[in-house]
């Protein structure tokens, strides 16, 4: 087993507890031991409170780190905000003007960020440390015929630089990821668009995402697939709202990447949350085994 | 012949003290790098969608100096979407999304947000999570076999947020 540090932020434990299940569910079998960090906070958020003080974002960010590097392990996040958070820290605090700035701080509570516990986001540890055959042999019911429109998100690839993750130009980890289930990928033309969270003014994203949900209809994609839990909750309840506001019929639903995955490695269609879903992947129903125990092994 | 400032009135005068300010940012000065080519525009969602939005004139105004304009109570800042495409194109390193994070820290430090963003911002501060613990939550996780949301050591959380500069540069403090 590769062990690894898990930061699974606050989105996800506490309102996507589904994905979280099925992340600790299916990493196990594919050699990942997933390492919990005691004390963690909120990464925290790269848009809310990194606007209030740049300097105290890093610092908690910091702190989360050397929860880690206390472990003398590498950290892996489950969503694209933390993962530009604690990332774009690991950056920063190269600079040492910067870091000692921050351990000043860090010493009141005792602590001193070192720079030991490099970042990863979980789908880096999919390809590099699993690899996409290992993937593959994993699943027990290949989800053949069933396609997938892919949202790769924004910070999942941008600052490439920093994020390290995939080209931002011409990604592919995430086309990768959908094969590897048995499942056929589908690039719809708008794929690069943000999912528009982050903008406070209501039009601008009302607008793109209209454009980016009629492109993913037009696909007539099963599934939407994506691996950041704040453009999931674009997806589903921001479609339905979109819907309504332009009076349109989109319906693609979305789901996040390792409940696809532990619903092909054989956990059953209700046993992953998806009844919480405004849009639900009924689509997988046609995989359900009739006998549950050939579906646990 | 002698000339005062009021023969210019058309003078473009640059506001040094406002770039400076912004310059004590994390990384608040890279502005000051920008040749105003515009990469930045051409792959911004938000200035596809939004008739006000620009980031290359963004960054022209804080080359000018003009903070008035940009940080008021309803500031153009709050459009961005944070996508960092300006921050993959940009061929000078500007960082365009960064510097627009700088002012709004400067917003921030005048106490003015979008009621949405300062309510987030204080659910952290007060919680140490942008989504609270709940007994429904621990409800729902133990749906899935997964224990109650694990404590977040508040207490420390606020005492590095909330640390004055003097408390900060105290080389003596243990």
């Amino acid at each position: 087993m590769k062990r690894f540090a898990f930061f699974p932020g606050c989105l996800i434990p506490a309102r996507h507890p589904a994905m979280e299940f099925a992340i600790r569910h299916t990493l196990p079998k594919l050699g990942i031991e997933a390492v919990d960090l005691e004390g963690a906070s909120c990464c925290p958020d790269p848009i809310y409170f990194k606007s209030e003080d740049k300097v105290a974002w890093l610092t908690v960010a910091a702190r989360n780190l050397t929860l880690a590097e206390d472990l003398d392990l590498d950290i892996f996040t489950n969503c694209s905000g933390c993962t530009a958070t604690l990332s774009e820290t690991y950056h920063l605090l190269e600079d040492e003007a910067l870091r000692t700035k921050v351990n000043r701080r860090l010493r009141h509570i005792g602590r001193e960020y070192k720079g030991t516990s490099k970042v990863r986001h979980i789908v880096t540890l999919l390809r590099d440390e699993v690899g996409f055959e290992k993937i593959r042999e994993s699943v027990v019911r290949p989800l053949e015929d069933v396609t997938m429109a892919i949202h790769y998100g924004c910070h999942l690839l941008k600052p490439s630089k920093i994020m390290k993750v995939d080209d931002p130009n011409d990604p592919s980890v995430m086309e990768h990821l959908v094969e590897a289930l048995g499942a056929k990928p589908v690039r719809h033309r708008n794929w690069y668009l943000c999912c528009g969270k982050a903008c406070q003014k209501a039009d601008v994203p009302a607008n793109m995402m209209h454009d980016l949900l009629g492109t993913v209809n037009e696909e007539h994609a099963d599934i939407l697939c994506m691996i950041c839990p704040t453009c999931f909750g674009q997806f589903d309840h921001g479609q339905m709202k979109i819907s309504k506001q332009f009076g349109e019929d989109f319906h693609t639903p979305p789901v996040y990447y390792f409940q696809l995955l532990a619903f092909a490695q054989g956990v059953p269609y209700d046993k992953l949350g998806f009844e919480r879903q405004r849009f639900k992947p009924e689509v997988l129903k046609r995989f359900e085994t009739p006998d549950p125990v050939a579906a646990s092994s | 012949m002698a000339s005062t400032p009021s023969d210019h009135d058309d003078l473009v005068r640059v506001d040094f003290r406002f770039r400076r300010e912004l310059a004590e940012k994390v990384e608040g000065n890279l502005a000051s790098f920008c040749y105003q080519c515009g990469a930045c525009v051409g792959d911004c969602p938000a200035a596809t969608y939004s008739e006000a939005f620009n980031p290359r004139e963004i960054m022209l105004k804080v080359l000018y100096g003009l903070g008035e304009e940009i940080l008021t109570d309803d500031s153009i800042l709050w459009e961005c979407t944070n996508c960092y495409n300006c921050h993959e194109r940009c061929p000078q390193e500007v960082k365009p999304v960064e510097v627009i994070i700088s002012l709004k820290n400067m917003l921030a430090d005048a106490g003015i947000y979008p009621s949405p963003v300062r309510k987030v911002i204080e659910t952290f501060e007060r919680t140490g999570r942008t989504v609270p613990h709940n007994p429904a939550i621990d409800k729902q996780r133990a749906k899935f076999g997964l224990p109650p949301l694990p404590p977040v050591p508040v207490d420390e959380i606020r005492k590095l947020i909330e640390l004055s500069p003097e408390e900060e540069n105290g080389e003596d403090e243990t």
